[in-house]
């Protein structure tokens, strides 16, 4: 038995020396939005925040993540009440058929964190972690520079 | 007759909801991690399935002993071949036909068996324990060896299909008349679909009926494939499709469904079976191998006059194709003489099937680069020798082939349409609508193409080793087909006035639950949010060709549309005689309220939920609690007249020193009609662009000695990022009206992957002279330069 922290709660969850993080957030905490693909921590599909780091949890042993802060995208908003990232993907429809993209989020929460005000260039680069077979690129760095817009604004309008 | 049935023209009103750019319906779903796809299926006390594979390419499975692994604590069922029906199914399109198990392994990673137990790991431990003595038989890995007389043979109806051929004129006059004739012998790597997403399939049965739950494209196919593998009544298979991954062909109907069916028999309960990557990569489907060999003739004045290829396709072991959907023989349909030959051969490498565009990514990139040299030897800019060269609406089609695969004679088919609505049709075998003329005009001017083209290898910049140039390419493919079935739609009105859609078409990410939906709402003039649809429940959709062949927009949507309508009728004619003095036809229905359509004076109002109520009956007796609308109106063959045409422009950069090509500018034009959602159709056609930029530039498998494949991983087999692609997604779309395609619209998913190679290769022959093979390594580049 471990204690993993996840999205703000406690699990005290079974996990054996070999488990990877993303089979523990799927398979028995049933976080499904932690997609894995490729298993090799190439496709960026299960990347999740550690202690606000995004990683692939598929290349992370549950154990090493005991005691941590794990962020999923369950974390970070719900279909009533969707994350500005995640609202900005919708409006530039930063995906298709969406598999990859909860990966994607993250990915843009942790870039966002660390640089709210990008190029579209430092976006490319910054999601080049994770790979969209659909091909939705173009729109998934527009989505990115459309939510870092909307954090920027919320930020503003906490500020007034 | 009701006015939305004069379906030929363009409506002088505009639309409410086609063409209208609404976030998918999943969109919500899709961002927040909550949409279930095939990896996520499950069902309450379920087993876990694991494939035995065979580590042989060719060889008769002399024995096989799963005693050890019976006894392994946890394991519940195993089967082998003496546990299978050894009964034939097809795939669509010819994508797969054999059997399951049936004793022979017929490449490396071929299903030999499989374990059923309490845990995916005691599963995986069983297969190891399993004990199987292979006879070997001899093996064949390339295409052109496999075609000799003497080669092994995989299968009963022997490693070689017929020929495909379509030809027009005379290839000898062809060459009597041009002044240059050139030539192209190319071979072609395999891409793999790389279908990010997996798959899984869940299956459980109750008592002799089963239900499938997987990601599929072809809800309707997978039933029927698991009817003829199982030898039992399409009546006891319910498949639930769920959406997979990016899937462009990979998921259909996929010989691990039926083994789990098998396998959920045998072991009396719900198994699941999760493919790995691996799996995903090298035991489902694959790109075919292919080989083209062509020449072309050209006349001083730029008029095409010969066509000629000679183009043989690998299927692998169970692919069975012998055309391939080679819609660049039409796009380049005005050259005076034509013929094209497809030869269709087995090998013991993995199975190859329909991947996004077959057939004109490949065939169409070898027409596309003798067109090039055509016109190079002319001195023709590519675009205009395109526009001189490719069909406009309304004229002949070359593929006059479509007659050979329709089920009956078409002539029959004919006979029995009704006259009225045959008088509806556009004129077969010839194009309906649409072509690339519009979008390479369009798209060039938005490109500056007559600014930035400097001629035939000419680079526009030259800064040191590196060089920049511009290239365009074009594209076309089908718009469905109908050589495997009909398609049909059921659109229901319910008593609280919203409405229901059921096509079976899968959701393969493209979108087609969002897109059908708006067909349907424009018709019914209910609020695109008030309708609902299921596109992967066969118990509830009636059998539908799935979403392949570019089908889903234009075979599909009419379905969807010809359902509407009866559905809105029905409704019309009973809210005329309810509520209204007068002929249903002068109603009209708008934001999910009935009322007359030109008469302003009347304030005569009623919501779709009110007659709804009012018809279920509260207080009287009612006539029906809901509308139930299906497909009347005959489709017409769509093969012979419907195409989609993708232009792209591209401008890069070649480092001749280090082989490497980046990607600096990119323009996606495509004629699909009426645009049913720009969000969509944009992400399909930059989408096709980067898939055919990966094909064109990284994507490539790679086979060892024993044909099994060596780079079935994701960190083996390079797909683009982010920053490998030009960052502006601006994109250019023709306005044509298609006759038959609802509201205007056709076909979208496979003409711009179709464009996006040629574009590439042009623009790197423009930037070092040397025409490249795709995919262009630093590698490959570097050699054609004679540097290593």
């Amino acid at each position: 038995m471990i204690e993993l922290r996840v999205n703000g709660k406690k699990y005290e969850v079974e996990a054996r020396p070999h488990d990877r993080l993303s089979t523990v957030l799927r398979d028995r905490l049933f976080l499904h939005g932690v997609r894995v693909s490729c298993t090799e921590g190439e496709c960026g599909s299960c990347t999740i925040l550690l202690d606000s780091v995004p990683v692939t949890s598929c290349m992370v042993l549950a154990m090493q993540a005991e005691g941590r802060d794990i962020v999923t995208i369950e974390g970070l908003g719900t279909p009533d009440n969707v994350h500005p990232i995640q609202q900005a993907y919708i409006e530039e429809q930063g995906f298709q058929c969406g598999f990859c993209t909860p990966g994607f989020i993250m990915a843009t929460k942790a870039f966002l964190d660390r640089n709210p005000s990008p190029t579209e260039e430092e976006a490319a680069l910054a999601i080049s972690g994770n790979i969209c077979r659909c091909g939705a690129y173009p729109y998934i760095v527009r989505s990115v520079m459309k939510a870092a817009e909307k954090l920027r604004q919320q930020k503003a309008s906490a500020a007034d | 007759m009701n006015k939305a049935l004069h379906f030929k023209d363009k409506p002088r009103t505009p639309f409410k909801i086609v063409g209208k750019g609404v976030p998918v319906k999943d969109a919500r779903e899709k961002v927040c991690g909550t949409l279930k796809y095939g990896v996520d299926a499950s069902a309450h006390g379920m087993a876990y399935g694991k494939i035995l594979r065979s580590t042989k390419p060719h060889a008769r499975i002399k024995r096989i002993d799963a005693s050890k692994a019976l006894e392994l604590g946890g394991v519940l069922a195993v089967i082998t071949h003496e546990d299978c029906p050894q009964l034939n199914w097809e795939n669509a399109w010819f994508n797969y036909r054999g059997k399951i198990m049936d004793g022979i392994a017929r490449f490396v990673g071929d299903e030999i068996g499989a374990v059923a137990a309490m845990s995916e790991e005691i599963a995986q431990q069983a297969i190891e324990m399993i004990e199987v003595e292979y006879e070997p038989l001899p093996t064949v890995f390339d295409p052109e060896e496999a075609m000799k007389p003497d080669a092994p043979q995989l299968r009963e109806e022997g490693n070689v299909r017929e020929p495909y051929i379509v030809e027009w004129g005379d290839t000898a006059a062809g060459e009597a008349e041009s002044d240059f004739i050139v030539e192209c012998d190319i071979k072609f790597d395999s891409q793999q679909y790389a279908p990010l997403g997996r798959n899984a399939c869940v299956a459980e049965w109750s008592d002799d009926r089963v239900t499938v739950w997987t990601a599929s494209q072809t809800p309707s196919e997978l039933r029927d494939a698991i009817h003829e593998a199982l030898g039992i009544p399409q009546s006891k298979v319910r498949v639930c499709a769920m959406p997979s991954g990016s899937s462009f062909g990979s998921w259909w109907a996929n010989s691990f469904m039926v083994v789990t069916a098998m396998l959920a028999r045998k072991a009396g309960r719900a198994v699941k079976i999760e493919l790995t990557n691996w799996e995903c990569m090298a035991t489902v489907k694959r790109r075919h191998n292919e080989i083209t060999r062509g020449r072309m003739g050209v006349r001083k004045d730029g008029t095409l006059t010969l066509a000629q290829f000679d183009h043989i396709i690998d299927n692998g072991a169970y692919g069975f194709k012998d055309d391939v959907g080679f819609f660049c023989v039409d796009l380049w349909g005005r050259a005076m003489h034509g013929h094209y030959a497809v030869h269709g051969v087995n090998t013991n490498t993995l199975t190859a099937g329909c991947m996004r565009g077959v057939g004109d990514v490949t065939l169409g990139a070898a027409v596309e680069r003798l067109a090039d040299m055509c016109a190079e030897k002319v001195d023709m800019d590519p675009l205009d020798f395109r526009l001189k060269n490719q069909i406009r609406s309304g004229e002949l089609l070359r593929m006059q082939h479509a007659k050979r695969y329709m089920h009956g004679n078409l002539e029959e088919y004919l006979k029995g349409i009704p006259e009225e609505s045959r008088k509806m049709w556009p004129r077969l075998f010839h194009l309906s609508s649409g072509s690339t003329e519009q979008i390479l005009t369009d798209g060039g001017k938005a490109f500056r193409w007559k600014e930035r083209w400097k001629g035939w290898r000419n680079p526009g910049t030259i800064d040191g080793p590196k060089r920049r140039a511009v290239g365009v390419g074009t594209g076309a493919h089908v718009c469905g087909v109908e050589f495997e079935g009909s398609t049909s739609a059921v659109v229901r009105i319910n008593p609280d006035g919203s409405a229901k859609v059921h096509c079976s078409v899968g959701r393969q990410g493209q979108g087609s639950e969002t897109t059908q939906s708006q067909v349907a709402a424009e018709v019914l003039g209910i609020p695109f949010d008030r309708i609902e649809i299921e596109t992967g429940d066969t118990d509830s959709c009636p059998w539908s060709h799935g979403s392949l062949a570019s089908n889903t927009m234009y075979r599909v949507g009419f379905a969807t549309w010809a359902a509407a309508i009866d559905a809105r009728q029905q409704l019309l004619a009973m809210a005329a005689r309810e509520f209204f003095d007068g002929d249903p036809d002068e109603l009209d229905i708008d934001d999910g309220i009935i009322r007359y359509a030109g008469r302003p004076d009347s304030n005569v109002r009623v919501t779709i939920e009110e007659a709804m109520n009012h018809f279920r009956g509260h207080d009287t007796l009612g006539q029906t609690s809901s509308i139930t609308g299906r497909n009347s109106i005959p489709m017409p063959p769509a093969t012979t007249f419907a195409r989609h045409f993708a232009a792209h422009f591209v401008e890069l950069e070649v480092d001749t020193e280090t082989g490497e090509i980046r990607l600096l500018d990119w323009l996606a034009c495509q004629d699909s009609g009426t645009v049913m959602n720009p969000q969509v159709l944009k992400n399909q056609m930059i989408g096709g662009a980067i898939c055919g930029a990966g094909f064109a530039l990284y994507e490539g498998l790679m086979f060892a000695e024993d044909g099994s494949i060596r780079n079935a991983a994701l960190l083996d087999y390079k797909l683009l990022r982010a920053a490998d692609f030009p960052l502006n997604g601006e994109v250019v779309y023709g306005d044509s009206y298609d006759p038959v395609g609802p509201f205007g619209a056709r076909g979208a998913g496979e003409a711009p992957i179709a464009a996006a190679g040629p574009a590439i290769c042009q623009a790197v022959y423009n930037a070092i002279g040397v025409w490249v093979d795709m995919p262009m390594t630093p590698e490959r580049v570097l050699r054609a330069l004679g540097r290593i």
